[in-house]
Parts: structure tokens; C-alpha cells; sequence
């Protein structure tokens, strides 16, 4: 293997475990403070991919077609359209099974998440969609060199964004009063609520974050591959939850670790054996670390309270 | 104002606006330019309105029985009556005699393409009937449940292919015995954690097994003779085109029977030995811990059960039902591809669980008839509409055109189903208000 290789299968890796990691924060964020899996969450993503270019195309139809302009509000569209659907998510499928046999509330979750598949089928596109190229193409045409390897623009805003994104969530949860909220509601529902903490609230708000992270990831996403299908949010989420119980469920700090090594043995399976075995891999992935470390690299306990 | 409406008076205009862009505008993209622009297309979401009009009409008889049902209390009344609690439900056993002599005169007066429904039918009730066991009985979900089924069908396909001798009937205990096995070492490592692990595990498991199938294709990669080769040529599934079994593997007529006939008797004698053999389990102390295990876990380990093995039981057997109905699949149909293990498929086999009552063999049943069947005889009427000239003129087109398409929306109604049936009846159509009661306040 040369040093060129070396460097684009880790920039590679790097930057689809960047995206992986935004997925699964919004995992390990609702299972920190429920206890629950959203089972809904990759829909939300794929909702993200979806909204983003319906906001591209409403704005070229307003004013025209300008790059970056009309990519930084049809982001903004797409967060808050997948915000908005983390927030029903967490309306209609969890708020009123939350006392409920865990069962309940999962499989509201799925029937969710299976009603969102077949919704985008039925009223989009029953076949891949293709991003807009035109608005990609400046950021993946575009290459800065380190050494003998080529990094194009995309990769770096995917690293840069979720270097940010990472930087902002560490100092909102440990750092603001909202942060202490979401950490007492994690602890202790009940206790939470007994000293003031609008528990439904926050409860929402981490729904309502997480979908917003997850739509950012749909977006980067969709650029990076160019097409937009209605079963995407499920491999993606698969991915991620994988990624999630890798470094820790519940742990946000390892939710990234988890999602950078997944990347990472992605894009070796791809040089390796070639890009269809990848589901394959994180299947294996996700078996060893049950096996081996269940509660993740930086977890703790995961087994069953008593 | 009601206050019980608040939430619908906020939710709806809510739901409104976000699902706007998708129902009513349309993309359109440009090749040339590689630019996308919006239009708007009102007859796009006025066609999915309409096409749902058929279900909107059945949920509103639903909802009008349950209302009827409410103000007159006939079920309670129904309940109370002495007449009604001898004769025990109507699941007595004379009755359970009467309906197998029913099922299997089937063959009889039935027309071909109806066996055929009614024995896909069958297979999904196995299936229904499998699932059951863990969701239902012991409490935890399975996502990937087509994934075993997809196993027994491959088992079955890929043995056929290697030793031709090798027939149906010895295929489904074998396919039994190492879906069991499957089932369990993937239940082994994460059954020991929390039950919602084994849902993203079998999915996993579902999905890395279609991408296997799909990509252990040998007319694609390049001949050599290492032993690899060897391996992969008997493990030859022909990727996304599919394996097509010889007839002579297949269910084969017999007695002046036909093989659509055959294969119908053969689903049902199946299905009927799964019922009773699940039934009696359920009635045993193993049911009981399973039971115990669902309403809870921490009081059933603390009298004593031995809640990982039961639950590793549970699953396994689960895996085994599954894995017995892919063979019946592959050796009914004759035609396996990595789509039998689609996402779909458990999600469906999931919504019959569910939507017929968690933890009731019978229930399943239901779920599975109803949710396979309902849809597939919809389907029929539009041409029974045509040949009846009174009918073809009074029913608008619009309507004979939603029936048509019922179909392509089955899977965002049995999402919808799934969360509707949680909310409102988590017991699910069969289910007892103990169940209900256990679904609602743990």
C-alpha cells in the first residue's frame, strides 16, 4: 500500500465516519436520556436528504442558482424540516407508551419509521433521486493537497462541521443550564421533575437536536453520493447504531470514537474486498463488539439494572 | 372546548405543514444543467389521498363499530351472558376440530389461483406464528425476522443444488435444526444484554445475510482453481437474479391431486402441528416463564427462571418456525431471491403479530390472514367490477383505481397500523384487557 492510499483510505474513512457519527449521536443522545433506541431516527436523516432538495429547487425557482447561498438555507430548511419530524416522531410513538412495556414504544417506532419509507416512496420517488450535481460540484471538484493525496472541499466541510458541531454539543451539555437538565433527566426522570425541570420539554428538545444532527449528516450525505433513495435512512441508521454500541450507547464522546472506526473499517473493506461487502462488515462489527465489550469502548455497564 | 382535542387541533395543521412539500410539489430535476427545480403538482397528493379512500372508509367502520360498540356496550353484554362464557369463546375444541376439517377440504372446492393465495397465506401465518414466540410470548423484538426465512429458503435452494436427491421433506427438520442453532448463537451474545439489542442485531443479521446472498455470485468473479472457488461454486446463489429450483425438488401431485393442491395441504398439515405444538409450550412451564419473563424480568429471575436460557429458547424457536416456512416457501414456489430476506418482509410478519394480538397464537393467525389476505382480494374487485355492467357504471373510477393501487401502499399502512394498535388496543385484535394492562402501565 503506498503512503497516497494510506492517506485517502483514512481521509476517506474519516469523513464517512464523520457523517456516521452525526447519525449516531442523535442515537445515543435519546438513549441516554429514555433508555430507548429510536427505531425512527435513520427516517429522519433520510427526511433531512429529501428536504434539502425540495428547499434547493423552491429557492432556484425564487431567485436563481446561487451555490453557496442557496446550500446554507436549504440546510437550515432541512434541519429544521427533520426537526420538526424528530419532534412528531417523539409526539406520537414515545411521549404517551413512556410508562408503557418497552415493547410498545419500539414498535410504534418502527411503524413509524416503515409509514416515513413508504410515504417518501409513494409521494417522491419510488426510484434513486439525484442530488443536484450543479451544487455539489464546487465542493467535490475542488481538491486541497496534503502530501501525494487529494482531499477534495466536501471532505474538509464534513470534517470542519463535525469538528463544530462536536465542540458546540460537548459545551451545551456540559457547560449550560440546558446541559445540566438533559443530564438530570438522563439520571432521573422523576427526581428531575421534582426540582423544576420541564422534563417533556427536554425530552423533546434531545429528539429535536439529534433529528437536526441527523439532517446535517443527510445532506452531507447526499453530496458525497449523489443520490437520494427512500430506504437510505435505514442502512445509514443500521450504521450508526452500530456505531453507537461501538463506543458506548448513551456515551456521546464514544457515539464519535465508534463512528470514526466503523468509517475507518469501511473504507478498508472497500480497498480490500470491494464496496457490497460493507453491510456485511459492520454486521461483523456489531457481533464482535457484543461478544467481546458490550458496553462499548467508553461505556459503561449496559447489562439490566436490578 | 374538549380538551381531550387540544393536541389534534395543533397535530393536524402540524402534520399539514410538513408533509407539504412532499405531497404537493413535485421535483424536477434537469439533466443538462444538473440543477433541480420545484413545481407545483396538486394532482400528486390529491392521487395518494384518493388512493388511500378505500382504507379511510374502512377505518371510519372501525371507528364506527368501536363507537357502537361503546354506547351500547354489546361486548360486555355479550361477556355476561351464561350462554356465551359455556361455551367457552368460540375456541372449543369441537369448534378447532370443525375449522381443520374446513381448512383441509379446502383443496376441494377451491379454485386454483385462491389455493394459491390461501397457501401463501399459510406460510405467512407460520411465520406469524414463529415471531410470535419471542415478541409476543417472551417480549422482545425482532427486526429481522425475514432473515431466517430467507435461511430455510437458501438451505433448501443451495442443497438442492449440490445433492438433487435430497428432497423437501428432509430439508424442513434439517433447516429446523440449524435455524435453532443460528438463532442461537445470534441470540447468545445479546440476549445476555438488553432485549432491544436483539431488534438491531436481527436486522443486521437480515441485511448482512441479503448482501451475502446477493453478492456469492460465481458467475462474477473470476475463475481460478483454489479451494475458495470451490467453496463459492457450491454456494452459488446467482446474485440478484435468483436461484430457480427444478421441478423434481418442488412439491410434486400426488393421489390425483394436483402440486398447487399438494403444496396447499402440505402448508396447512404444517401449519396445524406448529399450532398445536406452540400451544401446548405455551401452556407448559416453559410458556409460563416466557410469560414471567415479558410482564418481568427482574421478579422472574428472582423465583428462580433461568431468564437468558429461556429467552435464547424462545428465540431459537422462532428461528426454527422461520427457517421451516422458508422451505416451504422455496419448495412451494420454486424461486428464491435475496429480496426474500428484505426489510419489508419482517416488517410485514411484524405488523401480523401486532396487529392480531401479541402473545395469541390465534391472534397471529388472524393478523396473518387478515393482513396478507385483505389486501390481495381488494386487489380482485376491480375486476369483478368490470364484467358486472351495473357495478362498472356506478362505481366511479377513481375508486376501482385505489383498489388497484392498494397495494403499493401496503407497507405504509401496516406502519401506520403498527403505531395506531400501540396507542389505541396494544393487546392487539384478540388480545385480554390483562394484556392490555401489562402493554400500558409496567
Amino acid at each position: 500500500m503506498t503512503t497516497q492510499t494510506l492517506i485517502e483510505i483514512t481521509i476517506n474513512g474519516i469523513s464517512r465516519g464523520a457523517v456516521y457519527a452525526l447519525v449516531a449521536l442523535g442515537y445515543t443522545m435519546v438513549y441516554g436520556v429514555l433508555g430507548m433506541i429510536n427505531f425512527a431516527h435513520g427516517e429522519i436523516f433520510m427526511i433531512g436528504m429529501f428536504a434539502c432538495v425540495y428547499a434547493l429547487g423552491i429557492f432556484a425557482n425564487a431567485w436563481g442558482d446561487q451555490v453557496l447561498l442557496n446550500l446554507g438555507l436549504a440546510i437550515a430548511v432541512a434541519m429544521i424540516f427533520s426537526a420538526a419530524y424528530g419532534y412528531a416522531n417523539e409526539r406520537i410513538a414515545y411521549r404517551r407508551l413512556r410508562k408503557a412495556h418497552v415493547l410498545a414504544p419500539l414498535t410504534s417506532a418502527i411503524g413509524i419509521s416503515t409509514f416515513l419509507q413508504y410515504f417518501i416512496f409513494l409521494t417522491v420517488s419510488r426510484d434513486t433521486v439525484n442530488f443536484p450535481r450543479y451544487y455539489s460540484d464546487y465542493l467535490t471538484s475542488h481538491h486541497v493537497h496534503i502530501g501525494p493525496a487529494e482531499i477534495t472541499y466536501l471532505q474538509l466541510a464534513i470534517l470542519g462541521l463535525t469538528l463544530v458541531i462536536m465542540a458546540g454539543l460537548f459545551y451545551l451539555i456540559n457547560c449550560t443550564r440546558l446541559g445540566i437538565a438533559l443530564r438530570a433527566t438522563a439520571q432521573d426522570q422523576l427526581m428531575a421533575s421534582l426540582v423544576g425541570i420541564p422534563v417533556n420539554r427536554i425530552i423533546a428538545f434531545t429528539f429535536i437536536l439529534g433529528s437536526a444532527l441527523a439532517a446535517i449528516a443527510g445532506v452531507m450525505v447526499s453530496m458525497y453520493d449523489n443520490v437520494l433513495v427512500f430506504d437510505a435512512g435505514y442502512r445509514v441508521g443500521l450504521k450508526a447504531f452500530t456505531a453507537a454500541i461501538l463506543g458506548g450507547i448513551g456515551n456521546v464522546p464514544g457515539a464519535v470514537l465508534g463512528a470514526l472506526i466503523l468509517g475507518l473499517t469501511e473504507a478498508l473493506t472497500t480497498l480490500q474486498f470491494g464496496s457490497q461487502w460493507n453491510d456485511v462488515t459492520t454486521f461483523v462489527v456489531l457481533m464482535l463488539v457484543l461478544l467481546l465489550r458490550p458496553r462499548g469502548l467508553l461505556g459503561e455497564r449496559v447489562a439490566d439494572k436490578v | 372546548m374538549n380538551p381531550r382535542w387540544r393536541p389534534y387541533l395543533l397535530g393536524i395543521p402540524g402534520l399539514a405543514i410538513i408533509t407539504f412539500p412532499f405531497l404537493w410539489l413535485q421535483l424536477r430535476p434537469n439533466f443538462d444543467t444538473n440543477t433541480v427545480r420545484v413545481a407545483w403538482a396538486p394532482g400528486h397528493g390529491l392521487q395518494f389521498f384518493s388512493d388511500l379512500f378505500p382504507v379511510f372508509v374502512i377505518a371510519f367502520l372501525i371507528w364506527l363499530g368501536v363507537q357502537t360498540n361503546r354506547c351500547l356496550g354489546l361486548s360486555e353484554a355479550a361477556t355476561r351472558n351464561p350462554a356465551w362464557q359455556k361455551a367457552g369463546g368460540i375456541w372449543n375444541v369441537s369448534w378447532a376440530w370443525m375449522a381443520m376439517a374446513l381448512v383441509l377440504s379446502g383443496p376441494f372446492f377451491m379454485n386454483g389461483s385462491s389455493l394459491d393465495l390461501m397457501t401463501n397465506a399459510g406460510i405467512y401465518m407460520l411465520l406469524a406464528l414463529g415471531l410470535n414466540i419471542t415478541v409476543g410470548m417472551t417480549g422482545l423484538l425482532v427486526l429481522g425476522y425475514a432473515g431466517f426465512y430467507a435461511f430455510g429458503a437458501y438451505f433448501f435452494a443451495l442443497s438442492q443444488q449440490n445433492f438433487s436427491w435430497f428432497p423437501w421433506w428432509m430439508a424442513a427438520p434439517l433447516a429446523f435444526v440449524l435455524g435453532g442453532g443460528i438463532g442461537y448463537l445470534l441470540g447468545l451474545p445479546c440476549l445476555r444484554l438488553r432485549g432491544d439489542y436483539l431488534a438491531i442485531v436481527t436486522l443486521g443479521f437480515a441485511e448482512a445475510f441479503r448482501v451475502l446472498m446477493r453478492n456469492l455470485d460465481a458467475s462474477e468473479s473470476a475463475p481460478s482453481d483454489s479451494w475458495f472457488q470451490h467453496l463459492l461454486l457450491c454456494l452459488d446463489t446467482n446474485g440478484d437474479k435468483g436461484i430457480i429450483l427444478k421441478d423434481s425438488a418442488m412439491f410434486r401431485g400426488f393421489a390425483g391431486l394436483n402440486s398447487g393442491q399438494m403444496s396447499y395441504l402440505i402448508t396447512a398439515l404444517i401449519l396445524f402441528l406448529a399450532v398445536f405444538l406452540v400451544q401446548r409450550l405455551y401452556h407448559s412451564p416453559v410458556g409460563r416463564a416466557w410469560v414471567a419473563i415479558r410482564e418481568n424480568e427482574i421478579a422472574a429471575a428472582s423465583v428462580g427462571i433461568p431468564v437468558v436460557q429461556m429467552k435464547l429458547l424462545a428465540f431459537s424457536l422462532s428461528a426454527a418456525v422461520a427457517a421451516v416456512a422458508g422451505v416451504i416457501y422455496g419448495a412451494k414456489n420454486g424461486f428464491i431471491n435475496p429480496d426474500t430476506c428484505a426489510f419489508q418482509q419482517s416488517i410485514m410478519v411484524l405488523a401480523m403479530v401486532i396487529l392480531g394480538g401479541l402473545g395469541n397464537s390465534y391472534g397471529a393467525l388472524l393478523g396473518a390472514a387478515l393482513l396478507y389476505l385483505v389486501p390481495e382480494y381488494l386487489k380482485l374487485i376491480p375486476t369483478m367490477i368490470q364484467g358486472n355492467s351495473f357495478l362498472s357504471a356506478a362505481v366511479p373510477p377513481f375508486l376501482r383505481d385505489a383498489l388497484q393501487h392498494l397495494a403499493d401502499y401496503r407497507l405504509l399502512l401496516f406502519g401506520a397500523v403498527m403505531v395506531l394498535m400501540m396507542l389505541y388496543r396494544p393487546q392487539g385484535l384478540l388480545g385480554s384487557s390483562r394484556r392490555k394492562t401489562e402493554m400500558l402501565h409496567t
